[in-house]
């Protein structure tokens, strides 16, 4: 708390500073809980570590792992970015261009809804190796697992949201007579687009399982986190286990983190009290 | 002062008598799979001339807002005719025509009170033409909302939404109003002040209103005339005029006339609700 006083008094509006200081503290105070919780496993984990050398790698170890050839982990790590950017997005578009489609035309949601169900129930594991047999060993069917994954998310909660207009909006935009596209654009797409977030709050993660799983299952393909991990589980290599699940880790952190940046911008309306800022 | 004329009218578009702005006849509507349909609406007829401010008043599920939704064309009558200014709902609709007031604002909190008010002006383009747009800046200022203009609903008071909804509904200048208890959701403070700014205001800008209601006061105080549904179904138990002279001002409330209609209105109402039990 001693450097929230002012103790330096210049000209150029350092007035302000006790009140962004005062911020940061309050900042700090508040994510002490979470950092006292990511100390503690990382202390657990050493103490489990330097025990049992076979069952986990040390920390350290696996620092040493990354630091020691960062352009092969930045190779991997761009190849599973890349699956996750382009299979991901054609999944998020295919889901909310389907979700429009079968909000317009309840019969179409009525002929197809069912199918989607069967294609979301079946088990991405089990279809990840059909596809590569089917598209062999590129890219393609990394990118259909990946997009299949995060298609049924994207789908439903793009679905939700589009059916979720307040009627009485809706009634107001109808006795002006206002046409299809008019209701979407004015209305039931602004009010889809909290449930369109949520959608990518489940679907981004899981686009990284999607990405991984593609990757351990086209065994022959050298390239991807996914793969390196395959690859190093046979040679029981853990430091690069292990650095490739914390790059793994790292990318969905990024998604999330990014997300929620865009989020806060998008859909300062949708939060209550963040109403003006 | 709360809402006062942004448009000098010009008298000759004041209603001549014979002009019907609002026309039902023997409209009947049900609910229901064919077969098992229960009547909401059994045999309604009633005009709105123009510029006529009339009230719905009647038991809570008589059919009053299923009405409302048929002459605001989102619904279509299972018999009969509904006409606006002599033409039938649909077209009316696809001349904007028809301002509504729903029961809740609905505004759209990612919209600025000002880009709700001109959300009207922006669809149906077509239907812009050779008409008298109002502006809504002026407009929403004339509803004490200047200073709210760029303020989004999410910071508006529930009487100052409900305010925005009725500028929004004024401000492509249809010729038909239909409000559904526009004021249900405000406290008693509020609701009078809006009741009477909505007065002041339609006094100044003449249109045929359909406003449905739950309070005797509040019809008496804005209306020519009330419309009195009795349920089960669904019909018209009584018209009573409302022979106030106008304009009308808060002490309305205190004469002896206003208190004679008041409680000649509550009388017919019980008469319908006990017939509804009996
Ligand atoms: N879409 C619908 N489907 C089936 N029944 C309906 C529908 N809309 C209204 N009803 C029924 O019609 C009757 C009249 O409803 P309505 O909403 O018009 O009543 P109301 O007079 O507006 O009531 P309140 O004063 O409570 O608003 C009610 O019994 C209601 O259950
Ligand atoms: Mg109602």
């Amino acid at each position: 708390m001693a450097n929230t006083t002012p103790t330096d008094t210049k000209l150029d509006g350092s007035a302000l500073r006790p009140l962004r200081d005062y911020k940061l503290v309050a900042m700090a105070l508040s994510s002490l809980p979470t950092i006292v919780t990511f100390i503690a496993v990382a202390v657990l984990w050493q103490l489990v570590a330097y025990s049992n050398p076979y069952v986990i790698p040390t920390l350290d170890a696996i620092g040493n792992s990354l630091m020691s050839s960062p352009q092969m982990y930045w190779a991997n790590l761009l190849v599973t970015a890349q699956e996750i950017a382009i299979g991901a997005s054609m999944g998020i578009f295919a889901g909310f261009i389907l979700a429009v489609i079968m909000c317009e035309f309840p019969l179409i949601e009525r002929a197809v809804m069912p199918l989607m169900v069967v294609i979301m129930v079946t088990p991405v594991v089990a279809i990840a190796p059909a596809l590569v047999v089917a598209f062999g060993f590129g890219m393609l069917p990394k990118y259909i697992v990946t997009g299949l994954v995060v298609f049924f998310p994207m789908l439903v909660n793009s679905l939700a949201g589009l059916k979720e207009a307040d009627p009485r909006a809706l009634d107001v935009l109808r006795t002006l007579h206002a046409s299809r596209w008019e209701i979407f654009r004015d209305l039931r797409f602004p009010v889809s687009m909290p449930f369109f977030f949520a959608g990518l709050r489940i679907a981004l993660p899981l686009s990284v399982v999607g990405a991984a799983v593609a990757e351990f299952v086209a065994a022959g393909q050298q390239a991807g986190l996914g793969s390196l991990l395959t690859i190093a589980a046979a040679q029981a290599n853990l430091p690069v286990i292990w650095a490739s699940i914390a790059l793994l880790c790292l990318l969905g952190i990024v998604l999330i983190a990014a997300l929620a940046i865009i989020r806060k911008r998008v859909l300062w309306w949708s939060d209550e009290n963040a109403v003006g800022r | 002062m709360l809402m006062q004329d942004v448009s000098s009218q010009p008298a000759s578009s004041l209603p001549k008598d014979d002009d019907v702005g609002v026309m039902v006849r023997n409209v009947s509507k049900g609910f229901g799979p064919e077969g098992a349909k229960i009547t909401v609406l059994d045999d309604v007829s009633f005009d709105i001339k123009k510029g006529e401010f009339v009230s719905v008043i009647g038991p809570s599920g008589c059919g009053k807002s299923t009405l409302l939704k048929l002459v605001a064309g989102l619904s279509k009558a299972d018999a009969g005719q509904v006409e606006i200014n002599g033409s039938p709902v649909k077209a009316a609709a696809e001349a904007k025509s028809i301002g509504l007031v729903p029961q809740s604002p609905a505004l759209l909190p990612w919209r600025t009170v000002l880009d709700n008010v001109r959300l009207p002006l922006l669809i149906n383009k077509g239907a812009n033409k050779g008409r008298d747009l109002r502006d809504p800046e002026a407009l929403l200022r004339s509803f004490g909302l200047g200073n709210a203009m760029h303020k989004f609903p999410g910071q508006l008071s529930g009487g100052m939404q409900q305010r925005v909804a009725i500028a929004r509904a004024f401000v492509f200048d249809p010729a038909v109003m239909l409000m559904d208890e526009p004021f249900s959701a405000l406290d008693e403070m509020n609701r009078d002040q809006q009741r009477m700014g909505l007065l002041e205001f339609w006094q100044s800008n003449r249109k045929s209103v359909m406003f449905v209601t739950h309070s005797v006061p509040e019809a008496i105080m804005l209306s020519d005339r009330i419309i009195l549904m009795a349920a089960h179904p669904g019909r018209i138990a009584e018209i009573i005029p409302v022979d106030l002279p106008r304009p009308r001002q808060e002490a309305a409330y205190a004469t002896d006339a206003f208190r004679d209609l008041e409680g000649y209105v509550r009388n017919s109402l019980k008469k319908v609700m006990r017939e509804a039990h009996g």
